[in-house]
């Protein structure tokens, strides 16, 4: 709970969007997402290359004056330039106008229990063999311990019950059938027009050249068992959503 | 076969003029855009012995676009950021270093770059980011002249590698983005004079004015950003046009909007239109006709001719008479939406609902294109045509937004698909039908140019980083190279103290390769 108090700290101190009450701000905004945002964050604000902006959560802090911060100075470390010199001022705030009209705040709240959601992320689900939260789990999926702030429960759902619908890039399945008739599979680590780097399901990694293998195919599906909507009665897929929706990593210091 | 001999003859004669093996001396080899090299040394047979010869480290952030230039044993090349370099080619040792911190105000569409030199005698010329064209002793770097071509302000910028023809330097501007009026202009080699412009955009002296709705011509875009092509016996300058402005929204600027999207054929001396061809009129999906209009006599349907060939952004490869610039033919090379073909009148035959909307539009090629930028080859011995395409589609959107000078102007986006990744390929198509010879599929949309060699060899690199080698005929793999930088530029090829070399850019360093020293690798 210690980074809403930060939050709401943030947002007292900073400044504040001179058009928050101007109608006309967000319309103004939206070509303007649409051309400098829409590239990374998707054309509907629901993320993309970059994160979804629709969730009123972000990484960099939640205020006016956070989203202003990292529109206009861009976010150290990531791919997220500053827009001051492109924009200005009163554009950025414009547009801070528009993501907040486009911000749906989670219309399905997450009804579920973490904690019997913890358990069965570790137990009946076996998620944990593939992924990882912190510093306890396997390696062949995506790391998840922040996933509960990049990512809507909407979004979670989905990627339990629709496993390809939004396939994290990178983790396309590989596979290679070695000239002695052997076929292994797994989860690319690297796919060029020469070679390919991948993990299989225990965790052992490969790297083949094309020419040294009868075949090797890239498939743009996930690994990830398909029969969780089976597995999981409604009341567990809350459970386990709203155990992934609380996952916010460790708090760090700004 | 004989009159295939003669024609092939008469080619290489014609490009002979700039084409000395211990060179490199212009952005496509000869005037007329070949990329084609008659070293044979590195060859089909031993080209899998390629090895490093050294590496150059700019240690500047950004990726090598230029073609270096090479003569009196130094290699010169420009970089990201208004750097540029003078080399020595034995060791890849620094000779001089030139850098000019660009003004923060420049306007950049698409990455601070630069595509190289041009050279007369012993004095270099390049463009500078903020506008501005120089020359430069070749020997120490020395700045000889500064010209402004145009002010930032409006939201010019250059990038491209200068022409010379004659005794002057031809350069083309970027800036579509920004809603500037594109042109091509001509400078004095010894005074950086101007001697004359040709306006891409037709204005009010023009009568191709009435393809623009309103003012719309004022900020009309088309850009040109890529290298132009010679033919000093029709005494004509071929240059491709880029995308009018805004991109992807046709709304303000009704009209076929002359001269964009089109490659124009202009007299050297006086800068005057001889004739143009308009591949995309009223283009909606940013497809610039900017790729290397390459110069080849071939064959068309039986008649020889003297022909301009492009490989489109919007997915055509267009053969023109480049004495008339009538169309012979265009022909799909990859996968099109957009038109159902090209008419014998030169028009595409368009499909309905391919524009883009305010909810999206799925056409292909995608952004980008088919074929972009990249440098293409052409190799008059197999007598193919190389060049990269990027193969897949986009979905394209438009939305209102206001002109404001020198600001980003572009009235629509694109995006992805998410299920359909867009992937690379290298075509070899017959210049004369448009055949394709061989396809080499790549698994990301490509990112490097093209050399071809009369050692049976085309040269290229990839987004991951390898540079490599196909055969020209068949395009197998013979060789390639990680070399940990995404390789942009296209590879060039020279001999020095007789060994042939391939130096190819990758990130941010220049490297080169050559045969091992043994009597055995040798010829």
């Amino acid at each position: 709970m210690g980074l809403v108090v930060v939050g709401l700290g943030w947002a007292q101190s900073g400044p504040k969007n001179p058009f928050a009450n101007d109608p006309r701000a967000a319309a103004d905004g939206r070509p303007t997402f649409r051309l400098f945002c829409s590239p990374c964050h998707g054309i509907k604000a629901e993320g993309g290359r970059g994160p979804d902006l629709t969730r009123g959560v972000y990484s960099a802090g939640d205020s006016d004056a956070d989203l202003f911060n990292v529109i206009a100075n861009g976010a150290t470390g990531t791919e997220m330039p500053e827009f001051m010199s492109r924009l200005g001022d009163e554009n950025i705030w414009r547009l801070i106008a528009y993501i907040r009209s486009v911000t749906k705040r989670d219309s399905t709240p997450v009804t579920g229990d973490r904690q019997a959601g913890d358990k069965l992320f570790w137990a009946k689900g076996q998620c944990g063999s593939c992924h990882m939260v912190g510093t306890k789990g396997g390696r062949m999926g995506p790391e998840l311990t922040r996933i509960g702030r990049t990512r809507s429960a909407a979004y979670l759902r989905e990627s339990i019950v629709d496993i390809n619908a939004d396939l994290t890039p990178g983790f396309f399945t590989i596979t290679a059938v070695t000239k002695d008739g052997k076929k292994i599979v797994g989860v690319q680590r690297g796919f060029d027009n020469f070679s390919a780097q991948f993990m299989d399901v225990g965790e052992k990694f490969y790297s083949f050249q094309k020419s040294d293998v009868t075949s090797m195919k890239r498939e743009f599906r996930s690994l990830m068992p398909d029969n969780y909507r089976k597995m999981f009665s409604d009341a567990e897929l809350n459970d386990l959503v709203a155990y992934l929706a609380s996952l916010r990593g460790p708090e760090e210091k700004r | 076969m004989k009159r295939w001999g003669m024609l092939l003859v008469a080619a290489m004669a014609l490009g002979a003029a700039d084409d000395d093996a211990g060179t490199w001396l212009t952005y496509g080899k000869n005037h007329l855009g070949w990329r084609f090299s008659e070293n044979r040394q590195i060859n089909t047979t031993n080209v899998s012995q390629l090895t490093p010869q050294w590496v150059f480290q700019t240690g500047v952030p950004g990726k090598f676009q230029a073609t270096p230039l090479v003569f009196d044993r130094m290699m010169f090349v420009t970089a990201p950021e208004n750097h540029a370099y003078g080399l020595d080619l034995a060791t890849g040792r620094q000779v001089w270093h030139y850098y000019k911190p660009m003004p923060r105000e420049t306007s950049v569409c698409c990455g601070r770059v630069n595509r190289g030199f041009a050279v007369k005698g012993q004095t270099l010329f390049k463009v500078n980011l903020e506008a501005r064209l120089l020359a430069m002793d070749a020997k120490t770097g020395t700045v000889l002249w500064e010209t402004e071509v145009e002010e930032i302000k409006k939201g010019y910028s250059l990038t491209v590698a200068p022409l010379v023809v004659k005794d002057m330097v031809l350069i083309g501007v970027a800036g579509a983005e920004f809603g500037v009026r594109g042109f091509i202009d001509a400078y004095d080699i010894n005074t950086g004079k101007r001697r004359w412009r040709f306006w891409t955009v037709a204005g009010p002296e023009d009568p191709g004015i009435k393809t623009w709705g309103g003012d719309s011509w004022k900020r009309g875009g088309g850009s040109t950003w890529i290298t132009g092509t010679y033919d000093p016996e029709l005494n004509l300058v071929y240059w491709g046009t880029g995308n009018p402005g805004p991109d992807m929204n046709g709304d303000v600027r009704p009209g076929d909007n002359l001269y964009t999207c089109s490659i124009v054929a202009l007299d050297v001396d006086t800068g005057k239109l001889k004739w143009h061809y308009q591949m995309t009129p009223h283009d909606v999906h940013d497809w610039d006709a900017i790729a290397d209009p390459v110069l080849i006599d071939t064959v068309v349907k039986g008649q020889k001719v003297k022909a301009v060939v492009q490989a489109n952004r919007n997915g055509f490869y267009y053969v023109l008479d480049r004495a008339s610039g009538k169309l012979l033919f265009a022909k799909p090379y990859t996968k099109v939406t957009w038109a159902d073909g090209v008419s014998p009148d030169g028009r595409p035959i368009l499909v309905r609902d391919q524009d883009p909307t305010e909810e999206g539009t799925k056409s292909c090629p995608g952004i980008g294109g088919g074929h972009n930028w990249q440098a293409t080859a052409y190799n008059p011995l197999t007598n193919m045509y190389y060049f990269t395409s990027t193969e897949g589609c986009h979905i394209f959107y438009k939305t209102d937004q206001e002109f404001r000078e020198g600001q980003w102007y572009q009235a629509s986006t694109t995006a992805p698909i998410p299920t359909e990744p867009t992937t690379g390929a290298i075509f070899a198509v017959v210049p004369g039908t448009g055949e394709i010879k061989w396809k080499w599929e790549m698994v990301t949309p490509p990112t490097s140019g093209m050399l071809t060699t009369a050692g049976g060899l085309v040269f290229g690199g990839d987004r991951e980083g390898y540079v490599f080698a196909l055969d020209a005929r068949s395009g197998k793999p013979l060789w390639k190279f990680q070399t940990g930088g995404t390789v942009i530029a296209p590879p060039i090829t020279y001999m020095l103290d007789g060994r042939q070399y391939v130096a190819v850019a990758a990130g941010s360093s220049m490297m080169t390769f050559a045969l091992p020293r043994t009597p055995a690798a040798a010829k």
